[in-house]
């Protein structure tokens, strides 16, 4: 089953999101956070995204969300730096909706690239 | 030619289908091959797409159609049907 890494610069805001996606998407998806700076304050880790990115990957792939900026940047120099071909993948979307719709489709064991469209369509829902 | 059916439901007094139960709904109506639809009013949502179905703000109360389009329709709009009002 394809893995799910939510980067924030707020350990709360990957950590509450994580809890969130969780009761939706039920518990068999692996929700793995990296929120916040390697001393624990906002910001991004490169080591904590890494350690993130083994914990969610359990063979089948993972799909990261992150949310602006910096973690943006953070996880696409690690995702370089592993050289993962395309088995990990950064997707550009909202992070909430984006992430939801990711862990769902996720749980029905779709592969990572139909994970990651589901992430990205997220760009288009209407709320209400 | 694939089989279409639908059923006209009402969520009941307590069953929303925000957060949890449209997750359990989805991914319910993602263990069918058949494509699934649900309408309120003038929306529709693909059954398939949390997003869609959290979307449609569907409240207790809220009356609904199931559509479905496909080999397995029937034993969708059966299960779905089924499983709605256990969703509080």
């Amino acid at each position: 089953m394809v893995g799910i890494v939510l980067v924030s610069h707020s350990a709360a805001l990957a950590d509450g999101l994580a809890e969130i996606v969780g009761q939706v998407a039920g518990d068999e998806v692996r929700i793995e956070t990296a929120g916040g700076s390697s001393d624990s304050r906002l910001g991004t880790s490169g080591d904590r995204v890494e350690q993130a990115l083994a914990r969610a990957d359990t063979g089948d792939g993972v799909v990261v969300l992150a949310d602006l900026g910096s973690s943006i940047l953070v996880v696409r120099h690690v995702l370089d730096y592993l050289g993962v071909n395309g088995r990990i993948r950064l997707v550009d979307a909202p992070m909430v909706e984006g992430a939801i719709a990711a862990a769902v489709v996720a749980s029905s064991g779709a592969s990572v690239a139909d994970v990651a469209l589901a992430a990205e369509s997220a760009r288009d829902a209407r709320k209400f | 030619m694939p089989a279409s059916s639908e059923v006209a439901i009402v969520l009941p007094e307590g069953v929303a289908l925000h957060a949890r139960p449209a997750g359990l709904f989805v991914r319910r109506a993602m263990t069918f091959t058949s494509r699934i639809t649900v309408v309120k009013g003038e929306r529709e949502a693909d059954a398939k797409s949390i997003l869609g179905v959290l979307g449609l703000g569907a409240l207790g109360g809220t009356s609904l159609v199931l559509r479905a389009e496909g080999n397995d329709a029937d034993e969708a709009l059966a299960a779905l049907a089924e499983l709605v009002p256990t969703l509080a």
